[in-house]
């Protein structure tokens, strides 16, 4: 419960941020989420999900992966 | 048995004492580059590319297991670069979407180095587990930012 509590509280952080750089920086949201035909977004969806997978199994690798056993 | 990566591990170990079930048995793996320097003790050297150092001596059923930095160092390249794309496709002005880029990743810039040397003698059944935190935090934290302004711009 508490590691979940600090991860949303993380993640709350992190839009807050992302957020506050865009609107400083003069980004109209609106106008940036039009730029983008439906074939960009599924290809950057996809990117995303690659990236999360490949950042989970750095962070958690199955055992057999790192394993460096002597023989 | 890990081949020759770019991280700087180098593992040692006594070719002498390999099994705890067969002590005569003798390793042999033909997937990686090891050099044997000429000495008595038959010390088998693995050398990749990072700072750590783990030795392994006069002992058996050792268990490594080690952050191989030159992949996460290669995952974050990819999760920062992904930032810049979608920051560029999505804001057309080059002067603002550079400057959007720079205030994100400032916070990334900063580099660690870790350096480490574990001594592992006289053991068995030890089991080495070493994380790089610094640059699982940077990737943890990195993916966020994408998966946030992803969420932001309607894309996730």
């Amino acid at each position: 419960m508490q590691m979940n509590d600090s991860s949303n509280i993380s993640n709350k952080m992190i839009d807050l941020l992302v957020n506050d750089i865009l609107r400083k920086n003069g980004v109209n949201l609106e106008s940036a989420k039009g730029k983008l035909s439906e074939e960009q977004k599924q290809q950057i969806k996809e990117l995303v999900g690659d990236l999360t997978k490949q950042v989970n199994q750095f962070l958690y690798p199955a055992k057999d992966n790192q394993n460096n056993k002597g023989k | 048995m890990a081949s020759r990566r770019k991280s700087n591990n180098r593992f040692s170990r006594n070719l002498e004492e390999t099994s705890c079930e067969s002590p005569e048995q003798t390793y042999n793996d033909n997937n990686h580059d090891a050099e044997v320097p000429q000495d008595a003790d038959q010390v088998d050297i693995m050398e990749q590319e990072s700072d750590e150092m783990i030795i392994i001596k006069d002992s058996c059923n050792i268990e490594v297991q080690s952050t191989d930095t030159q992949a996460a160092v290669s995952l974050q390249i990819a999760i920062q670069l992904a930032i810049a794309l979608v920051i560029r496709i999505t804001i057309a002005d080059s002067e603002d979407n550079n400057a959007v880029v720079q205030d994100l990743l400032q916070f990334f810039d900063s580099e660690q180095k870790n350096k480490q040397k574990i001594l592992i003698e006289n053991s068995k059944d030890v089991t080495i587990t070493t994380t790089d935190t610094d640059i699982s935090a940077n990737i943890q934290v990195l993916l966020e930012v994408l998966l946030s302004l992803v969420a932001q711009l309607d894309i996730g």
